[in-house]
């Protein structure tokens, strides 16, 4: 991770996120340190309650009720969000920092116009004159690839299709030109082949080399398509980051990650059912009762009796690094195979 | 075809519409047509995949199967019997025959029940367990098939993992032992690492078991992994169907080659969410990157080809040598 660069447009350092649950203090955010730079794309992979989404909000200090940051600093532009005040925060949402949320339909207001939703961006963030509000909404519409911007300006929600939604949120996300977008599985709720347009869109985001995009996704293949490095999180815990090349190309170096990477169908494979998926066997482990050792370890075909006790190293190597005792390649010897 | 041949199940001509709200006293009712026109076999020991997006009715054709829904028009049949004529005692008699296994396993299980009492319920209802000593054997055994354990028995469903849960709804599924297992979206529901494991759970059950399945799901790397042949659904209509690697590796259908990732047009979006295609047109014509002219006269041709047992339907290939035109089984058989 580079330090001090010009070109880190965020950095994130041991953030950790603390919840009071009925069962206990859980940390669905634990010690996460990751950097996204201009101009570069970085999905955020993990099963449900992993903490992507968590840690995503966390970027725009958005907590749930109850939470409490007992340590780390999140560096936007060198400065860190975590000391800001409310009035300043206010200023860095939408604005420098913004977020497209899973289901257009429900983050749009369905009694407003599009028109009217977008233009209140201008309208509370910039002194930009009225006159030119109009013009500037249907322009932001147009480069969301919406091919009728003046008839979408006029629509209400439910007149457009969840394609056309999802447009429409990605041009509020990028209205006010901010130096992050956030998109929090933006494609859940499509239909397939409209997924890809939308992911295509995305992906056009950072090529202005000013922008960062943060994906957060669980579909390994739609993550191919945007990312240029990949980040895995399993229990809260940032447990891979490598260059997108190297994810799918060599193989990560995790083996939670191996395991997501081969548990899926190829798609263009030529085995079919006759052989097994290698299932990841096991579940995920509740965050308030997770093993002493690595919480993947009752789980890994790796593991040895360390990786149950204690808590494994950062290994890095080259632009890779893995939270594990035992990384792909590593020089401490092939892998295990525990039962 | 001969009779060791004939499939368990045939769908002939089905169709489905629903009424929509408004019209009025005096206006015309407005329906929707959800299926329209579908036919399909599955053999035994077959897997047959549904593939098609949010709204293409793979789930309305799946409770048709099933009974719970009744065709407007058309017929199931299901080892020869037509399952739509039949009703009451003669119905549950079939019923343990085919069972389902729904998308959300959160939502399809008593939450008062115990892991025991779900899957034991079925024995009871089809009488298939006589002392409770016996249908506890059969439960366990049957919590053991799915990857759980006898000490699961007295376990709420709250209790369970969405897999574990997933797993239950699959036991109690093959309690009767079906010879058709209706799987609709049965991982979408599920993470990522326990998708895997429940897919290797219906290969095996087909493996072992001989049941034939048929599985619903939009996710078409899943479908190629799991089924011997596909029916790819585009707003309530078969668009394309065949033999799994043949279609996803040569797709005819634009739709289909879209799904597949293989084509080089860019979809339109233009009148997406705008007006409705035309009923008596391709639906797939308003977001066609390849649409001829003729598409815009016509209804697309139901082409087959019988070499490599493929159908079509569209304008592309009409008059192509390997494809001919298909009668279509609503129009010889189907209506009433």
């Amino acid at each position: 991770m580079a330090e001090g660069d010009d070109r880190t447009l965020l950095e994130v350092r041991h953030l950790s996120v603390l919840i009071e649950t009925r069962e206990g203090m859980i940390r669905p955010v634990s010690d996460v340190s990751f950097a996204i730079g201009r101009g570069e794309a970085v999905a955020l992979v993990g099963e449900s309650g992993s903490g992507k989404t968590l840690t995503g909000l966390s970027l725009l200090c958005l907590f749930p009720p109850g939470a409490t940051v007992p340590s780390g600093e999140i560096l936007f532009e060198g400065q860190d969000l975590l000391r800001l005040d409310a009035a300043a925060l206010r200023m860095i949402r939408g604005q420098r920092i913004s977020m497209i949320f899973q289901e257009p339909q429900s983050a749009l207001n369905p009694v407003l116009t599009i028109g009217t939703q977008i233009s209140e961006l201008f309208k509370s963030h910039t002194d930009l004159p009225d006159s030119q509000v109009r013009e500037r909404v249907i322009e932001r519409l147009r480069s969301a690839g919406l091919p009728d911007p003046e008839r979408v300006f006029k629509s209400y929600p439910h007149q457009l299709s969840g394609g056309m939604r999802q447009r429409v949120m990605i041009a509020m996300a990028i209205a006010l030109d901010p130096h992050l977008v956030i998109a929090d599985e933006p494609t859940t709720a499509l239909d397939p082949t409209v997924a890809l347009q939308i992911l295509a869109l995305l992906s056009s985001i950072r090529e202005s080399r000013t922008k960062g995009l943060l994906f957060i996704s669980h579909d390994l293949a739609h993550v191919r398509r945007v990312s240029d490095r990949v980040l895995v999180m399993y229990a809260g815990r940032i447990v891979e980051d490598s260059p997108a090349s190297r994810f799918f190309g060599a193989g990560p170096l995790h083996p939670y990650s191996l395991a997501l990477l081969s548990s899926r169908p190829s798609g263009t494979g030529e085995t079919g059912r006759e052989t097994p998926l290698p299932a990841i066997g096991g579940q995920v482990p509740p965050l308030w009762n997770l093993p002493p050792g690595c919480a993947f370890a009752p789980r890994c075909p790796r593991a040895d009796d360390r990786c149950r006790t204690d808590q494994p190293p950062w290994q890095s190597e080259g632009a890779s690094g893995a939270l594990c005792f035992y990384p792909h390649h590593s020089p401490l010897g092939a892998p295990q195979h525990v039962a | 075809m001969s009779p060791e041949s004939s499939p368990l199940l045939e769908t002939r001509g089905l169709v489905r519409e629903f009424d929509l709200p408004g019209g009025g006293l005096f206006g015309r009712r407005k329906t929707l047509t959800a299926v329209s026109d579908v036919s399909f076999a599955i053999g035994k020991g077959e897997i047959l995949g549904l593939v098609g997006e949010s709204g293409s009715g793979k789930t309305t054709i799946g409770r048709m199967v099933m009974r719970l829904l009744d065709p407007t028009r058309g017929q199931v049949i299901f080892d020869g019997l037509d399952l739509t004529h039949l009703s009451g005692r003669s119905l549950r008699r079939q019923r343990r025959r085919f069972q389902m296994v729904f998308q959300d396993p959160y939502a399809s299980l008593n939450p008062r029940m115990r892991a025991g009492e779900i899957v034991g319920e079925p024995l009871v209802i089809h009488g298939l367990a006589t002392s409770a000593r016996e249908r506890r054997e059969k439960v366990s055994r049957l919590l053991e098939r799915v990857g759980l354990s006898g000490h699961d028995l007295e376990r709420y469903p709250r209790e369970f993992s969405g897999g574990g849960r997933q797993r239950i709804g699959i036991a109690r599924a093959i309690a009767c032992q079906p010879d058709l297992l209706v799987a609709d979206e049965p991982i979408a529901s599920l993470d990522l690492s326990i998708g895997a494991q429940i897919i290797n759970l219906f290969s095996s059950l087909n493996k072992t078991e001989r049941m034939s399945l048929l599985f619903i799901s939009h996710d078409l790397s899943v479908i190629r992994y799991l089924s011997d042949r596909v029916v790819v659904l585009y707003r309530g209509r078969m668009v394309e169907s065949g033999p799994t690697r043949t279609v996803l590796d040569a797709p005819v259908h634009p739709y289909t080659r879209l799904l597949a990732g293989i084509s080089s047009g860019t979809p339109s979006e233009t009148q997406n969410g705008a007006g409705e295609p035309s009923a008596s047109l391709c639906p797939f014509l308003t977001r066609c990157p390849e649409a001829l002219s003729v598409c815009r006269e016509s209804m697309p041709p139901s082409l087959e080809n019988p070499e490599s047992g493929r159908q079509v339907l569209c304008h592309l290939v009409a008059g192509h040598s390997s494809w001919k035109s298909s009668a279509s089984p609503s129009l010889s058989q189907g209506s009433p």
